[in-house]
């Protein structure tokens, strides 16, 4: 199979944030021997090379589908990346337990699939504090939200002092698949929920996906600050119409009142 | 360049949303339009002939553009060379518009940037910050100015 690989280095190159980079000792799998190497984590791929001014690239390890192994050795501090049976089994070794401990969280974070699960899981906190933050400000007397739903990502890793049994980790033990929480729409006396637009992100579901953002394909930047805006719009929406009606409500009670005078 | 080919025809097999039948043509001058199964699988797009299991190539999509070419054809660039396009044609015009926002929602800097925006809303809203029952709230990957090259650089270790 062919890999692209002036994309990946030109994706190396360019401007976005590199996670980690640093000196490792990488075990080459023939002679078993290992040898110092220069690598950099971005997003999901562990680049490595002789040197950091190096040009040439040794290579790159796509980091999905495998679990991240702290080992335990005396005086000597190895990892390993496991993908799944039959498949291969990196193996490196840090100079200190310190940075051991850093690549291997650092690793075991990197993968799409990870940041897919936090991302959703964060989606969805933030369409819960939304609707807090609308039912506090449209001061409705229903009961808040239940309860904080339980994180659904398991805090994946423990103190890392406590972690140093050979203990593997994988992003896809520590993310459940999420499920969706439409008990909670079910709370809500649907009288005093706004109306709905159709193009509006559902309030309890997973992450938008396909056709569900109202604004698709423009810069990822200028995005962020629109859909702030869009959905601060709604907000905005949601208060003045309450004002209205609460407007309305005092006319009524002013005009219904007896003129004595 | 070596790179884990293995695992990574493993990974063209997992199962995805976005597979389909489309035709798809090379950047170079000269290249044809041929009919690939096209396959989505996490920031890579994976293409293969239609009646093999292993993929042709894979193309990872990050740093590019995709842009719509006609009603049904879509075109990703690379390397910020606007005239070496991939191309894409579709059987309609929704399965075009499918695509093109989902290989942008699959790149890892976008799914990156939504879990910032998130992360400050969140802490905005409510006063926390949701990383912190995760543990992670100091990983330079989720940090705010994530762009910036100040990162402690792990010589001192060897």
């Amino acid at each position: 199979m062919k890999l692209h690989e002036k994309i990946l280095t030109h994706f190396l190159s360019c401007t976005s944030p590199v996670d980690k980079e640093g000196y490792l000792y990488k075990k080459k799998e023939r002679n078993a021997t290992y040898h110092r190497r220069w690598f950099v984590l971005k997003a999901n791929l562990l680049f490595y090379q002789e040197r950091p001014a190096d040009r040439h690239l040794l290579g790159v390890i796509v980091l999905e589908g495998c679990t991240v192994q702290m080992l335990d050795s005396d005086g000597f501090f190895p990892f390993a990346l496991q993908f799944g049976s039959g498949l291969k089994t990196y193996r490196f070794a840090a100079g200190d337990a310190q940075t051991q401990g850093r690549w291997v969280k650092a690793l075991f974070l990197a993968s799409h699939c990870y940041l897919s699960n936090l991302v959703r899981d964060l989606g969805r906190q933030y369409e819960e504090a939304k609707q807090q933050q609308d039912s506090t400000n449209s001061c409705s007397s229903f009961k808040s939200l239940s309860s904080p739903t339980n994180s659904l990502l398991v805090p994946a890793l423990l103190p890392l002092s406590l972690v140093r049994e050979g203990r593997s980790f994988s992003a896809s033990d520590a993310l459940p698949p999420p499920s969706m929480p439409t008990k909670m729409a079910a709370k809500k006396s649907p009288k005093k929920w706004p109306r709905r637009n159709a193009h509006v992100t559902p309030l309890n579901g997973p992450a938008p996906l396909y056709g569900e953002w109202p604004l698709v394909g423009s810069d990822p930047l200028v995005e962020f600050s629109k859909l702030h805006d869009f959905y601060g719009q709604e907000v905005q929406k949601a208060r003045e119409e309450w004002l209205r009606s609460r407007q309305t409500e005092r006319e009524q009670r002013e005009k219904a009142l007896i003129d004595l005078g | 360049m070596r790179f884990n080919e293995k695992e990574l025809v493993c990974l063209s097999r997992q199962p995805s949303e976005m597979a389909a039948e489309l035709g798809m043509r090379g950047p170079k001058k000269g290249d044809v339009v041929k009919r690939r199964l096209v396959k989505l699988v996490v920031n890579f797009l994976f293409y293969f002939r239609t009646d093999e299991e292993e993929p042709i190539g894979a193309l990872l999509l990050e740093q590019c553009r995709v842009e719509r070419e006609d009603s049904q054809t879509f075109s990703i660039a690379f390397l910020d060379e606007a005239e070496r396009k991939y191309l894409f044609e579709c059987d309609s015009e929704e399965q075009c518009k499918e695509w093109i926002d989902s290989i942008i929602k699959a790149s890892y800097e976008f799914m990156r940037k939504n879990l910032i925006f998130y992360r400050m809303e969140i802490h905005r809203l409510t006063g926390k910050d949701p990383l912190e029952q995760y543990g992670i709230s100091d990983e330079t990957r989720f940090q705010v100015n994530s762009g910036s090259h100040f990162m402690a650089r792990d010589t001192s270790s060897l």
